[in-house]
């Protein structure tokens, strides 16, 4: 990416691009001139221009494309600086045409710095290959090159397997690839993209990163491209006064603090959200319903610490170590084997979502998921949808009859579905619900499960673009402020919420945990990247990036009141148990709908490219 | 005049639990937290009897001031 002043003149930035036909095997090179902010800062803001184009009506199709990409800080020395995304049409995210949407998904780990530094700034795949391949991506004499390689060694070994598998090939790599999800992707459309970590490569641990929503692996596992491997000289960039001064920030402006260790007075990572939100009992519980009791509490932290070593780890080079990787305990007290790393998502959706409380049985249902490389929302959420069903269905239960906090059979749901024996699960919980009839409890909104905040806190899930709290950044207002009028819930929606997308642009990890036009952003890219955006415009180009994603929903056919709403239990059957307002009706979803909607949609005229030109 | 401190995850490992507490009549939650020793940035949420409360506000005798540490994710 050339250094340039932008404010006026977007095309003064060039990024490197390659197209990479799978089913030729040939690559094209381009030096592609920026067409407005969104192309520069990159990420989704670029790659949702480039699908923008197309008009792609079933997600397996050779003219969906797999977008790779980075952000304009990704491989920079600016802290969290190192994620790569992913984007295509959805095979999870589906309309009521039949469409599906548009989705990107991202992650962090080594492997967007090694790609960043092989020069180039997007690889966009195109076709299948009729061989499973792998894509190997370096840095040549002459500039980047990329070849396509067999990956017949690779087929049916999880995502950490490939990636161990390839690192002794490249050991000066890092690596991106499918488990036997994506590879089974025609009976399992939430294939995770499974990144590579330092950590993971040197202790040949499963310590691996997700780019998981949406089905991207799925994608990648349909055009049979099993892994991506970037292959470069590291390429540190130097850290000047200025970038130390910005890392010194994000680490102290408070922001980063909920997610630092807790044994250096960090909020001790997302895990921490469990506590608080047990407060209002409000942590999701046999399929989000809340029952009241102390449940969950077998899963807060000091419970987990009598019975695991928890070691607080980071992605590379980061000081916000927001990792807490459970560790099985000797017998004589020294650490043992690695169990799962903790998360809320992972945590709660496979640990009291599905009634499973005690930590080893939850952490080896997230370990199981993670080895088979699927997305911990989309799979938890659908499962604990099955025993909710086979609760109320005793005598004519799916699959294998599991309910909740039968972890046998829900090790069985999560193996099968993973190794594509379980279509019904594996392709989500809108097409299941359907098929079972029983919709208002399938806890999804535009076919994309929700994460493991309850919809009874958040309406702000119906205006997501790419999967609840990855896109709208209002799933904890109602417990954080108690706000639960309509003109606050359109405000946040309509102005700070969907800001949550400006980190899935810029190249940095959203637990740097300030606004997108914080000066801490604006200091970055000048500094890291040589390009100075003034605030304003930054959170212009981002407003613009997720109308263009809202406007190209509608275009792929989501029904702008059918489609934008809430799971219906939400409304129909508000739980008691929950402690905090219950104000979510059909009355307030309709009115929140129309002033939402009067507010965007004329900003969303003409941002979408007219197709074919 | 007395109230009751409950604090939560970061917060209660900082401090305690629960306790009983003495402040001032008229003396704003701000206060009290600073009296309690807490940075008020590591503080997100207040509650006053279950129900959100700002910085400015006061309490009465008996009531339960609960204190959240911020949540975040994303």
């Amino acid at each position: 990416m050339s250094e340039k002043n932008i404010s006026t003149n977007p095309a003064s930035v060039v990024y490197k691009r390659c197209t990479v036909d799978l089913a030729s095997g040939t690559t094209t090179f381009a030096q592609v001139p920026c067409k407005n902010l969104e192309d520069v800062l990159g990420g989704f803001g670029r790659s949702f221009q480039v699908l923008a184009e197309r008009d792609i009506v079933e997600a397996y199709c050779p003219e969906n494309p797999v977008i790779l990409n980075t952000g304009l800080l990704t491989g920079t020395s600016i802290m969290t600086g190192m994620r790569s995304y992913f984007s295509g049409y959805s095979p999870l995210k589906k309309s009521g045409t039949g469409r599906p949407g548009a989705m990107w998904s991202t992650g962090s780990g080594n492997f967007g710095n090694k790609f960043k530094w092989t020069g180039l700034d997007e690889v966009i795949f195109e076709n299948r290959s009729d061989k499973p391949v792998y894509a190997l991506l370096k840095e040549g004499a002459n500039g980047p090159e990329v070849e396509l390689k067999p990956a017949d060694h690779l087929i049916g070994l999880t995502g950490h397997a490939k990636i161990m598998a390839l690192y002794q090939e490249y050991p000066e790599a890092h690596f991106a690839a499918i488990g036997p999800a994506g590879e089974n992707w025609e009976n399992n459309y939430m294939g995770a993209v499974v990144m590579s970590t330092d950590n993971e490569l040197k202790s040949g641990e499963p310590k691996s990163r997700f780019a998981g929503r949406g089905g991207m692996g799925s994608l990648m596992g349909y055009k049979n491209l099993l892994a991506v491997v970037a292959l470069s000289s590291d390429k540190l960039q130097k850290i000047t006064p200025e970038i130390r001064d910005v890392n010194r920030d994000i680490l102290k402006s408070g922001g980063s603090a909920r997610f630092q260790p807790a044994s250096q007075g960090g909020g001790g990572g997302t895990w921490a959200n469990i506590e608080v939100l047990q407060v209002f009992h409000a942590v999701p519980l046999n399929n989000f319903r809340p029952k009241g009791n102390t449940d969950v509490e077998r899963l807060f932290r000091d419970e987990v610490e009598k019975e695991f070593d928890i070691a607080t780890e980071a992605c590379h080079r980061c000081g916000i170590r927001c990792h807490n990787n459970l560790f099985y305990k000797n017998e004589d007290g020294s650490r043992g084997k690695l169990a799962a790393k903790f998360d809320f998502e992972p945590l709660i959706l496979f640990g009291s979502n599905l009634g499973v409380h005690e930590p080893a049985k939850v952490c080896d249902l997230i370990h199981r998921c993670d080895l088979l490389g699927m997305d911990a929302i989309s799979l938890g959420t659908t499962i604990s949808y099955v025993l909710d069903y086979n609760e109320r269905h005793p005598d004519k239960p799916l699959f294998n009859g599991a309910t909740f906090g039968d972890y046998d059979k829900i090790t069985e749901l999560i193996e099968d579905a993973g190794r594509g024996k379980l279509p019904g699960i594996a392709r989500g919980v809108k097409r299941l619900s359907e098929e079972t009839g029983e919709t208002a409890y399938a806890m999804h909104v535009k076919g994309l499960e929700l994460p493991a905040y309850l919809p009874d806190t958040n309406p702000g899930y119906m205006f997501a673009i790419a999967g609840g709290h990855m896109s709208m950044g209002t799933h904890m207002m109602l417990a954080k402020e108690g706000k639960h009028s309509l003109d606050e819930w359109t405000q946040a929606i309509t102005t700070g919420g969907l800001l949550q997308v400006g980190y899935d642009m810029i190249g940095l990890c959203k637990f740097v945990g300030v606004g997108i036009g914080h000066d801490i952003i604006v200091r970055a890219l000048k500094e890291a990247a040589g390009i100075e955006i003034a605030s304003e415009d930054i959170l212009a180009a981002v407003r613009r990036a997720y109308l263009r994603g809202l406007a190209l929903e509608l275009r792929q056919g989501f029904h702008e009141e059918k489609e934008y709403t809430l799971p219906s239990q939400v409304m129909d059957d508000p739980n008691p148990e929950v402690t905090l307002p219950k104000f979510i009706t059909n009355e307030f979803l309709g009115e929140l709908r129309q002033r939402v909607w009067s507010v965007f949609k004329p900003e969303m005229e003409g941002l979408l490219p007219v197709r074919g030109e | 005049m007395q109230i009751k401190v409950k604090l939560y995850a970061s917060l209660r490992r900082q401090k305690f639990d629960e306790a009983d507490w003495e402040i001032t009549p008229d003396q704003k939650i701000a206060s009290i937290v600073e009296q309690l020793g807490l940075a008020r940035q590591d503080v997100g949420t207040v509650l006053v009897n279950g129900l959100h409360a700002g910085w400015d506000e006061t309490v009465a005798e008996g009531d339960i001031v609960s204190l959240l540490p911020r949540m975040g994710g994303g």
